[in-house]
């Protein structure tokens, strides 16, 4: 099956590469500047179909595993992890906004506070020493390793009643269930708790440079009663947002260079395309363990960095 | 193309007119970043700074990079039409380029919103494009 031989692929990379990487010296001058560039793409290639079967955003998993075998320094690993999250939200935005799945009047309100506070956490996040950023990328990705693991998710979960401020902003809608053929209608509650907590995930999500869809995928359905699938969709929306603002704090420190970013977006956004054709070929559930246990192995990796070992 | 469901349009011209600019600027993005790319790594244009020296380098933090190759950062590939006219600052413009987009699409939002006389959502898409403009502007740097 091509999903599982990607995912397999990605982590037999990971093995083959690690003792590998770890004997070349810091800038990878063992292997001709080209030789890391193609491999990165690649690499983004499988981590793009990995991530959409996974149903994870790419940033997620960008950013601990590059940041872990391969020699860039973290801060330009941050900012391509933003900049992937964000090519990926933008072209998967139009159809989705289309079919009334990704919502503007959901999404804006969240988008604000985050993309506040993702500026905050890029310019904490760049002002502190790499083994701390990497200790606590390890911490952060093991965490969101045991919510993917722990998490559950509704379908169609039931608002009795709206809050007053969604009803101020008139956060509501509807679309089209072609799995079912039925229309979904839907509301939300608890929007003031959960525009605290786009606060905060934005801060993580600039301070590490992941997508973060993984947190706002939760609040949004969890908390706030969104369908699962208006959920993934406006998250992506958020993201883009999020992304955008913390990427200038990353690019006027100088901590994007497009002979990392460009590869790694352009793999990505190949690979993400690829998957969204798979998916339904494929058994999602296997393929979100196999990306699990990769978190959970970057992130004790991240970990180990971050200790100095 | 507009979804429907017999008729029915499932998103409202807010959104349409997001996901059409969306839906350009997107396809741009991937056009630009790859001509930029190919012009800057098989350097069909010189370069600010040799892709071999950025190789070298591209393991110590953003700050001793800057210091040490002065490497495009913010909107320095738009100095002059001399700097911008290499290999590097096109392909770094492309990446400005991709982060503009959602400014982009905001800029439609705000418009169409203030033309529904929503003032609500046209205060928030202002508000957030006013905080993209300030993240833009680099008043927001930090560094080791």
């Amino acid at each position: 099956m091509p999903a599982a031989a990607a995912a397999t692929g990605l982590v037999l990379m990971l093995l083959q590469a690690a003792p590998l990487f770890a004997a070349v010296p810091e800038s990878g001058a063992g292997m001709a500047w080209w030789g890391w560039v193609l491999i990165l793409f690649l690499f983004s290639f499988l981590l793009g179909i990995v991530a959409v079967l996974a149903g994870v955003g790419g940033g997620v998993l960008f950013v601990p595993i590059v940041s872990s075998f391969f020699p860039f320094h973290i801060d330009y690993v941050r900012g391509a992890g933003l900049l992937v999250a964000l090519a990926g939200a933008l072209s998967a935005g139009p159809p989705l906004l289309r079919k009334g799945m990704a919502d503007l009047k959901l999404g804006l309100p969240m988008a604000l506070v985050g993309s506040v506070s993702s500026i905050a956490g890029a310019m904490v996040g760049l002002a502190m020493p790499a083994k701390n950023v990497q200790l606590l990328l390890g911490i952060v990705i093991l965490g969101i390793t045991a919510v993917m693991l722990m998490s559950g998710k509704s379908g169609y979960p039931e608002v009795r009643e709206s809050d007053p401020l969604s009803r101020l902003l008139g956060i509501s809608g509807s679309y089209y269930e072609e799995f079912g053929k039925h229309e979904v209608s839907w509301k939300v509650h608890r929007t003031p708790i959960g525009l605290l907590l786009f606060f905060f995930i934005g801060f993580i999500g600039g301070m590490f440079g992941l997508g973060a869809g993984f947190a706002n995928v939760p609040v949004f359905n969890l908390l706030m009663g969104v369908p699962l699938k208006v959920a993934v969709a406006t998250s992506g929306l958020v993201l883009s947002i999020n992304g955008s603002a913390a990427a200038w704090v990353y690019m006027f420190n100088g901590a994007v260079l497009p002979i990392i970013a460009v590869p790694a977006v352009g793999g990505m956004m190949l690979g993400s395309k690829i998957g969204a054709k798979l998916l339904p070929k494929v058994n999602t559930r296997t393929i979100r363990m196999i990306v699990i246990t990769i978190l959970a192995l970057s992130g004790c990796r991240s970990l180990l960095k971050g200790f100095g070992i | 193309m507009i979804e429907t469901n017999n008729g029915k349009v499932y998103a409202d011209k807010v959104q349409l007119a997001y996901a059409s600019t969306l839906e350009i600027v997107s396809h741009a993005i991937i056009i630009v970043m790859a001509l930029g790319f190919v012009l800057y790594v098989l350097q069909l244009l010189p370069l600010t700074v040799p892709v071999e020296t950025v190789a070298a380098n591209w393991h110590l933090n953003a700050t001793k990079l800057q210091m040490k190759i002065h490497h495009h950062c913010g909107w320095s590939c738009f100095t002059d039409l001399q700097t911008f006219l290499h290999g590097d600052a096109i392909s770094y413009a492309s990446v400005i380029f991709l982060s503009m987009a959602t400014l982009l699409c905001l800029s439609t939002a705000f418009i169409a919103f203030f033309r529904e006389k929503n003032q609500i959502f046209a205060g928030i898409t202002m508000l957030q494009v006013l905080v993209l403009l300030v993240a833009a502007s680099g008043i927001f740097t930090s560094g080791h």
